[in-house]
């Protein structure tokens, strides 16, 4: 059962929607005002870059505008904003080509975690910045899946939607890119 | 004097979501957006006119349109155009927001004070039930659900207002709803008949 607080921010929200589809810009700017902090987020860490991740989440709230009619007032709207946002990263990195992409990991055997993402952690304790940092210097696609899954707390399921790859594909990601941290962020003595 | 330690974190569940960006974005997206809506606005409702008359309120014109829009399709007869254009097109409200009850206590209510303004929608409302059985039925129903979901925007509003006093957005959204009524309503006295048959 949806708490009552919580339901009420849900209707007060689809009300927004409501209004902003019908053309009422203060209503879109409440909603662009509540939900840009995880939408910049999301693009930063999947940019890496602050003017880049700006101008995607600029691009998002765009696009969800023109979009709004579509989308249906009792799911997330956070989510389906996360979801624009990461099309637009990931037309934007397409067009650059600047980086090239690494083959998409087939999910072998022994390689899926059995953790669901949420549950995986480090071993020490480490900063803040230290594993921003860290998360900064994966390989586009490991990255994707970790700040989809580690961090936002989607789904194998919703994070390969989202990113138009098997969700096999996600899982492997997301392992390579602990394996990754791990191995960044973990003095060797401490691993076993 | 040293510096507290940063936090240090286990889980990348807990980074936080939100990061706020380096610059507000809302200015240069909201021009964009109204620059967007406008061709837009022009074919949902070509009867208005490629020009767009500067006496309009800023936002008015996307939400005329888009209102005229839905009442269009159900409101047979009725010029878009002449309602948007009508000289008598209705008289912007002012919200006040004031504080009532004893000292300590009560709340916090917004209301709409300019007097011919309050005059105006008292009228239309008063007339609204004799209008509205001068409509055909499926234009009523959509007309009551039109009303419905404004004055349930308006409770929501006011509610938040309540919360948040001083917040200029939700002040102007709930100008903005009242506006969408008094457009509704008046369209629907368009539509009956004019202002002479009350």
């Amino acid at each position: 059962m949806v708490p009552a607080a919580q339901s009420d921010c849900i209707e007060w929200e689809a009300s927004l929607v409501q209004r902003a589809r019908g053309g009422d810009v203060r209503a879109f700017e409440r909603l662009y005002r509540d939900h840009i902090g995880s939408v910049y987020g999301l693009c930063l860490r999947m940019t890496r870059d602050p003017a880049a991740a700006e101008d995607c989440a600029q691009e998002a709230f765009f696009n969800a505008w023109r979009a709004l009619e579509r989308f249906e007032t009792r799911s997330s709207l956070g989510t389906w904003l996360h979801r624009i946002a990461v099309n637009v990263v990931l037309n934007r990195r397409r067009k650059r080509a600047a980086q090239v992409e690494l083959p998409p990991l087939a999910a072998g055997p022994g390689e899926e975690p059995a953790d669901p993402p949420e549950e995986w952690t480090l071993d020490t304790p480490i900063e803040v910045h230290e594993i921003e940092t860290a998360v900064g210097d994966l390989p586009d696609g490991a990255r994707d899946a970790l700040v989809l899954c580690g961090i936002y707390g989607y789904s194998h399921g919703e994070a390969s939607q989202m990113l138009g790859i098997a969700e096999g594909t996600c899982k492997a990601q997301l392992h390579r890119a602990r394996a990754l941290l791990r191995a960044r962020l973990e003095p060797e003595s401490q691993r076993l | 004097m040293n510096d507290p330690a940063p936090p240090k974190i286990t889980r990348l569940s807990e980074l936080p979501r939100e990061i706020a960006p380096p610059h507000d974005g809302w200015p240069a997206l909201e021009a964009r957006l109204r620059e967007s809506r406008r061709p837009q606005a022009a074919v949902e409702a070509p009867q208005s006119g490629g020009a767009t008359p500067a006496r309009y309120r800023r936002p008015q014109l996307m939400r005329i349109v888009s209102l005229a829009a839905v009442l269009a399709a159900v409101l047979v007869g009725v010029s878009i155009d002449r309602w948007i254009l009508s000289p008598a097109h209705p008289i912007p409200p002012s919200v006040t927001i004031q504080h009532v009850g004893s000292s300590g206590g009560g709340m916090t209510v917004a209301y709409v004070t300019d007097p011919r303004y309050v005059r105006e929608r008292e009228a239309l409302l008063r007339s609204l039930n004799v209008r509205l059985a001068k409509l055909p039925p499926p234009t009523r129903k959509k007309v009551l659900q039109s009303l419905a979901t404004i004055h349930q925007s308006m409770q929501q509003i006011q509610q938040a207002l309540g919360r948040e006093p001083g917040n200029a957005l939700l002040q102007e959204l709930l100008i903005d709803t009242y506006q969408d009524e008094m457009q509704v309503l008046s369209t629907v006295q368009e539509a009956s008949g004019g202002a002479g048959e009350t």
